[in-house]
């Protein structure tokens, strides 16, 4: 019966492979790349050793990325997941019926099967200077016409993009904290009640801490994401204006094909894929603790 | 039913598909074609040509792929690194082909024009496909930009068009007065601003200096003529309209076209794109053009104008040279040409592809004025090294909303193209 001992890894072998193939080989690629100048037309590739990663550190628009990331990371912390679980907690109160459960859930949730290419566009058209619809709710408050360039002030142009995230996603994460609140037995919020405990001790003595490893989840995949961002900024503003809205995913794009600097692209991803390592690692370990 | 017959039957016609195919294979020459046009007349009138030619050449089989404009540059620099590259593909002269001629990425067609095919072209539409002494290219349509003004708002305020600098800062401050948006700019995609830096370099630099200076190899950015040129530049920002950086270029133009703004800046060939697109406005009885003026004592050449023509390129890589270069040939052709004016408003580079009643009299008047131009003189973005104009793009961008000085421009200019200099030694 020697030949059962290979019959998984038979079984795992095709899985196997195909990760090999199309995720390990091109990680270990991509480390190698970023050793060299290169271009993606070219034959040729320089050595250079570290500079890339020298040049790098020196960059400014590398540091406007980075900062940029972790103000999408903070401000999605307290709006997915800080008002995801306010909005989580109320949905799942007594304050609403049956129906209306149901239907303020599906009103947050939609945002987030929207494509991002189309929520990119609608976005925007919402914040176009001078027919765009927040400018025109503004002008509601305001004497005259208000034409405020969100996307084009290099201000606003981040932050701009952030808030059109938590307006995606915020729905999102608040489903999944639902789902763990529907899991708490009934029985320790009736106690409760009993003993006179008011809907804000039971949300804070009851709901959060048995909800807490969910929590915990939500929050490292919100900073993951944080770092792993692409789409939402090259929809909107490609990084301008002048580099100002850049996160390090979009950076990584640019330095690859308009600077056609293929290896500096590469150093960049080395970069994302050690941030994004640790935190995975953060969070498998969380995520085993909380079985 | 399935008696041995039967199936020996069947056997023999699979076997006999199977051994065809690549017989017929033999005989039909597949060409891929990657152009930039996908919108309609342009991308179907290139699908009619292939067509065409697919009639005329039965053993050749042309696939052509369309990508818009700013995905292509991306695209292609990718695709030239496979070995799937098209073998006849768009490309713009100047930098933008010159880094893959660098990397032997394009055919050098000069033997194939020896036998008379280079006197065909118009020489000065065929020039910037020439590098280093040798052509790699053909002109598919010429280009210029130029100022075209809303004849009603000019005859409001009593404005006649400016001959020099000074008179068109002076026209746009009178206009401004006036409560009028002077220059409708949308420079989200920031080669709408390489467009007046092109043609403001030509003014104030010495075309020998900027020849040598849009070498990679030999550009150093020295001469006081680039700050000169942006501080002109710098004069105009009052005179947009707000957020230029925040705008398309397509929606600036749409503002211009509904009497949002007296004048914008666009390339020849948007004029047949405007006519068609907006039937509502008769473009002649509405609009006219004029260059932009020059600013008096400049150090640069009057004459010039900014505007390079756009073609076709080989890939060096290509199964069947022969084959590519006739197919090129055909596409940037007279006989194509003269349909390309009627269908699409495009003008080739060939020597009298159109006459005066051809075609509408905006379009023709704009092409003799390139054919009248003493040199065509590339587009900023597309003159300069990538990295070189990554870094521009950026200020100029900053330029464009007050954020950076025409000097920390020129800097930024001379350190990247520093950089690249040292990187290429």
């Amino acid at each position: 019966m020697k030949h059962k001992k290979f019959t998984p890894w038979l079984f795992l072998l095709p899985a196997i492979i195909f990760i090999g193939v199309f995720v390990y080989t091109p990680i270990i690629q991509n480390f190698y790349y970023s050793f060299f100048r290169m271009n993606s037309y070219s034959q040729k590739s320089i050595f250079l050793g570290l500079e890339n990663y020298i040049d790098i550190f020196t960059d400014d628009v590398f540091y406007t990325a980075i900062v940029n990331n972790v103000w999408y990371a903070v401000i999605s912390l307290i709006f997915q997941v800080g008002l995801g679980l306010v909005v989580a907690i109320i949905v799942e109160s007594k304050f609403l019926g049956k129906k209306s459960k149901v239907f303020f859930r599906t009103i947050y949730f939609l945002p987030s099967v929207i494509a991002i290419s189309a929520v990119g566009l609608a976005f925007y058209f919402v914040y176009n200077p001078s027919l765009g619809l927040l400018n025109s709710i503004i002008e509601i408050f305001v004497d005259g016409n208000y034409e405020f360039a969100w996307l084009g002030n290099p201000k606003t142009a981040i932050f701009a993009v952030i808030a059109m995230s938590q307006w995606q996603w915020t729905g999102y994460v608040a489903m999944l904290l639902i789902v763990a609140i529907q899991r708490i037995p009934h029985e320790l919020y009736e106690s409760a009640e009993i003993d006179g405990a008011s809907f804000f001790q039971r949300a804070i003595h009851i709901t959060i801490p048995l909800i807490r490893e969910m929590i915990l989840v939500t929050s490292v995949i919100t900073v993951i994401g944080s770092f792993k961002l692409f789409a939402e900024v090259f929809v909107t503003t490609r990084g301008g204006p002048y580099g100002t809205s850049h996160v390090l995913g979009t950076y990584m794009y640019e330095t690859a094909f308009f600077h056609d600097k293929m290896g500096y692209a590469a150093a960049i991803a080395v970069i994302i894929f050690v941030i994004t390592f640790i935190l995975s690692i953060l969070q498998i370990r969380l995520g085993s603790r909380s079985d | 039913m399935f008696n041995k017959k039967n199936i020996i039957f069947l056997l023999v016609v699979v076997l006999m598909v199977l051994f065809s195919g690549p017989i017929l294979a033999q005989d039909t020459i597949e060409l891929d074609f990657m152009h930039r046009w996908t919108r309609s007349p342009d991308n179907e009138f290139l699908e009619e040509v292939a067509r065409r030619y697919e009639e005329e050449n039965p053993n050749v089989k042309i696939n052509v792929t369309a990508i818009s404009n700013d995905p292509f540059k991306e695209k292609i620099k990718i695709i030239l690194g496979t070995d799937d590259a098209p073998d006849v593909f768009f490309s713009w002269p100047g930098e933008f082909t010159n880094r893959f001629i660098r990397e032997d990425r394009v055919l050098d067609i000069t033997q194939y024009m020896e036998d008379g095919w280079k006197d065909d072209f118009i020489p000065s539409i065929l020039e910037p496909f020439k590098y280093e002494g040798s052509i790699y290219g053909a002109p598919y349509r010429m280009d210029a930009k130029v100022f075209v003004y809303n004849k009603e708002i000019f005859a409001e305020n009593n404005i006649e068009i400016p001959e020099t600098y000074d008179e068109f800062l002076t026209v746009l401050e009178k206009l401004k007065n006036a409560g009028v948006t002077p220059i409708s700019f949308g420079n989200q995609a920031p080669w709408a601003v390489s467009h007046y830096i092109g043609q403001l370099v030509a003014y104030n630099v010495p075309n020998d200096v900027y020849e040598k200076d849009i070498r990679p190899e030999t550009g150093s950015f020295e001469h006081p003529g680039y700050v000169k040129a942006f501080e002109d530049f710098e004069k105009l920002t009052p005179y947009f309209n707000n957020n230029p950086n925040a705008i398309t270029h397509a929606q600036a133009r749409s503002n211009f076209l509904n009497g949002g703004a007296a004048m914008t800046y666009i390339e020849i060939n948007e004029i047949p794109e405007i006519m068609r697109d907006r039937e509502d406005l008769d473009f002649e009885e509405s609009f006219n053009t004029f260059k932009m003026p020059f600013p008096e004592g400049a150090e640069g050449n009057p004459n010039y104008l900014v505007g390079f023509p756009e073609g076709f390129v080989v890939s060096a890589n290509t199964e069947y040279p022969d084959e590519s270069v006739k197919f090129l040939k055909y596409l940037t052709g007279k006989e194509i040409g003269k349909l390309e004016a009627q269908k699409t408003g495009f003008i080739n580079g060939i020597k009298g592809v159109v006459d005066k009643g051809d075609v509408t009299d905006a379009i023709y008047s704009s092409s003799q004025m390139v054919l009248e131009t003493e040199k065509l003189v590339n587009w900023f973005d597309s003159a300069l090294h990538s990295e070189v104009w990554a870094a521009l793009r950026v200020e100029l961008q900053k330029l464009t909303d007050g954020y950076a000085t025409p000097e920390e421009v020129a800097e930024v200019l001379r350190e990247t193209a520093a950089d690249v200099r040292e990187d290429l030694n």
